[in-house]
């Protein structure tokens, strides 16, 4: 039995229990993002200019509004910790960088972007966003390295059939010679049907300029384990963005029939159980036989009837 | 006679007289309708001229299949009629290769409401008519609510086909349930025998009447609807042959949905566009079927709503039921 004395002791401990946990969910909300430093840093190719900020528009009105609501206008959805306002000091003060990478990474109930949006589409946004910000100066990132050009970099992608893994060779074009890219971190992706799925890690490529990805042996491919894959920089603002797709056999050969090939109960009437169309045939064949048999007996009866007819056999 | 013949005569001068007379008038004539026929034909050519060259010609901006806006004169278009035929014979076969999966991560719902929205928009529902519905869930008097939203689980081995006396609904070869509203009776067989209450009936006239008159039926879509028939969720076939997510998937702004294909083993989340391995989504969110106990083989899976990202703001579904 429970006394007096302890629901008040529960209680007790119960409030406090929910002061410490508020405080916590408190100090977690106010909690700064803090953004890598080498993030934070980053800073877009392109210059922000009218038509980017057109497209940024279109693209934080269909990824962002629904949330953030308009700039400026203060009529973001009630959510807690709520969606700040894009133009207010809070979110201006983030540099470019910082901006990329929360809008790429999310937090809490804020989506991770990354998949949605391209490196483009995320710069663009941010230069719709600058636009609210009368003292933004735009400071441009240099180029990847001295000699390269962006549209010059070309990646192979190969099966190691030593290694037995996914080989991606980066080079550039450099004065009229291809020099391999050192450094530069990969991401390897299989295409499915409505999206593409990340195998293995990021990769960096080796002084050689090779990186190396693990596949998984029980990945499903075509009818022949045919795999489409796509390769494709992690920093799309540095190496531009370029991609290469190329079909590997090294899938798993998957073949399913249809989900409709088997006799089934609900499956059309060609497809009717063996048990089903027999039972059936049979029953109705039974009651036809019996209707026969029956018949017949009557005529039998009837004939003999006939026959031992007194009135008749006097005829 | 004489005086015939001295009758003639002037008669013949005045026919000789009428001959020249007629001569000149040919000419007078010919020279009047050739001139006309000349000048009507200058008029006829230089309009055609005119109407060939004439920037504001009535021109019509068409979409072509391949996504490019073309402009083509209006008096030259003509109606394709919609092969319905051919379009339910393509919507019984289904898509070749895929078997199609949901999954619902029950953490992330919120109760938003954008994919029953969706849905409703897209298959011309009222309010009140549901393909998907959001429930509010609670197994017992200590345990948390949850929202749960429900889908049509399109079952491998559905119950609701198999009593369906005039085969109006089916099942595909890439796992999708779908009624032909043409062949639909409205004996509601169907709608008792889901044991997820899945199904729909239309006691009233649907709700885009004006709109879809004269539109072919898309069994894909089960647009225009039909008043005294079953419908019901249906994966969005049309938008899976298009290689796009279904609407409920699409306007999910919380990231509950993945959807995806068992043969790639790969879902799709419909708010980040993530993809991941459908065997390991479920290995390690403890992934579960509604009622498999049934033996109805559901292609939904749910993932449980343990670590909710959201408050259920609602009272309780059971704090004020009496047992």
């Amino acid at each position: 039995m429970l006394t007096r004395k302890m629901i008040d002791k529960l209680m007790k401990r119960i409030y406090l229990l929910l002061f410490v946990l508020s405080s916590c969910a408190l100090a977690v909300s106010a909690q700064e993002w803090i953004v890598p430093a080498e993030n934070g840093a980053k800073l877009s190719t392109f210059a922000f200019t009218d038509s980017t900020r057109t497209a940024g528009g279109n693209l934080f009105n269909l990824n962002c509004k629904s949330c953030h609501g308009d700039p400026g206008k203060n009529n973001a959805v009630k959510l807690v910790p709520p969606p700040p306002d894009p133009a207010s000091l809070q979110m201006q003060k983030n540099s470019d960088g910082a901006f990329f990478y929360k809008v790429s990474v999310g937090r809490g109930l804020m989506p991770s972007f990354k998949n949605t949006l391209s490196a483009t589409d995320t710069w663009k946004i941010i230069s719709y966003l600058r636009g609210f910000n009368d003292k933004y100066v735009q400071v441009l990132a240099k180029q990847l390295a001295p000699g390269i050009s962006l549209e010059q970099v070309t990646l192979l992608l190969t099966w190691n059939k030593e290694k037995k893994q996914v080989q991606v060779a980066v080079s550039s074009l450099k004065e009229g010679t291809r020099q391999p890219v050192a450094g530069a971190e990969l991401k390897l992706f299989a295409q499915r049907y409505f999206g593409n799925l990340q195998v293995d890690e990021a990769r960096a490529t080796d002084s050689q300029g090779v990186a190396l990805f693990n596949f998984p042996a029980t990945l499903p491919g075509d009818s022949t384990g045919m795999v489409q894959l796509l390769v494709k920089p992690t920093d799309e603002t540095a190496f531009g963005e370029t991609k290469t797709l190329a079909a590997l056999e090294i899938g798993v050969p998957t073949y399913r029939p249809p989900l409709n090939e088997h006799r089934a109960l609900w499956n059309v009437n060609q497809k009717t159980p063996i048990w089903l169309l027999l039972t059936y045939v049979f029953s109705v064949l039974t009651v036809w036989a019996l209707i026969v048999y029956v018949m017949l007996q009557l005529r039998l009866l009837f004939k003999s009837g006939e026959e031992n007819d007194p009135d008749k056999q006097n005829i | 006679m004489n005086n015939k013949k001295s009758t003639a005569d002037p008669d013949n001068s005045i026919k000789s007289q009428e001959g020249a007379d007629s001569r000149r008038s040919f000419f007078k004539r010919f020279g009047l309708v050739g001139a006309a026929a000349a000048a009507g034909g200058a008029a006829i050519y230089s309009g055609y001229n005119y109407e060939e060259t004439k920037p504001n010609r009535d021109m019509v901006k068409v979409l072509t299949a391949d996504n490019k806006l073309v402009e083509v004169p209006r008096d030259q278009i003509k109606d394709v009629k919609v092969d319905v035929a051919r379009m339910t014979k393509q919507g019984r076969e289904g898509l070749a290769g895929h078997r199609w999966v949901m999954v619902i991560d029950l953490a992330k719902c919120r109760n938003a409401r954008k994919c029953i929205q969706a849905c409703q928009g897209a298959h011309h529902l009222r309010p009140y008519e549901y393909h998907i519905n959001t429930l509010t869930m609670q197994e017992s008097e200590n345990t948390a609510p949850y929202y749960m939203p429900k889908p049509c689980q399109h079952c491998d081995n559905p119950p609701c086909v198999a009593v369906c006396p005039v085969d109006a609904t089916f099942k595909r070869q890439d796992g999708i349930v779908l009624i032909d509203n043409e062949r639909c009776i409205g004996c509601r067989f169907c709608v008792a025998a889901c044991p997820y209450s899945a199904r729909m009936f239309h006691w009233e006239e649907p709700l885009v009447v004006e709109g879809d008159k004269g539109k072919e039926y898309n069994i894909e879509l089960n647009v225009p609807q039909k008043k005294g028939t079953v419908s019901k969720c249906l994966f969005s076939a049309d938008r899976l042959r298009e290689g796009k997510l279904p609407y409920c998937v699409s306007a999910c702004p919380n990231g509950v949905y993945s959807f995806g294909d068992e043969n790639q083993d790969s879902v799709t989340n419909g708010t980040t566009k993530e993809t991941h391995r459908l065997s390991e989504l479920l290995r390690d969110n403890g992934g579960y079927q509604l009622m498999p106990e049934l033996g109805t083989k559901p292609r939904v899976y749910y993932l449980p709503p343990k670590n909710r990202l959201f408050e259920f703001k609602e009272e309780s579904p059971i704090a004020n039921e009496k047992v």
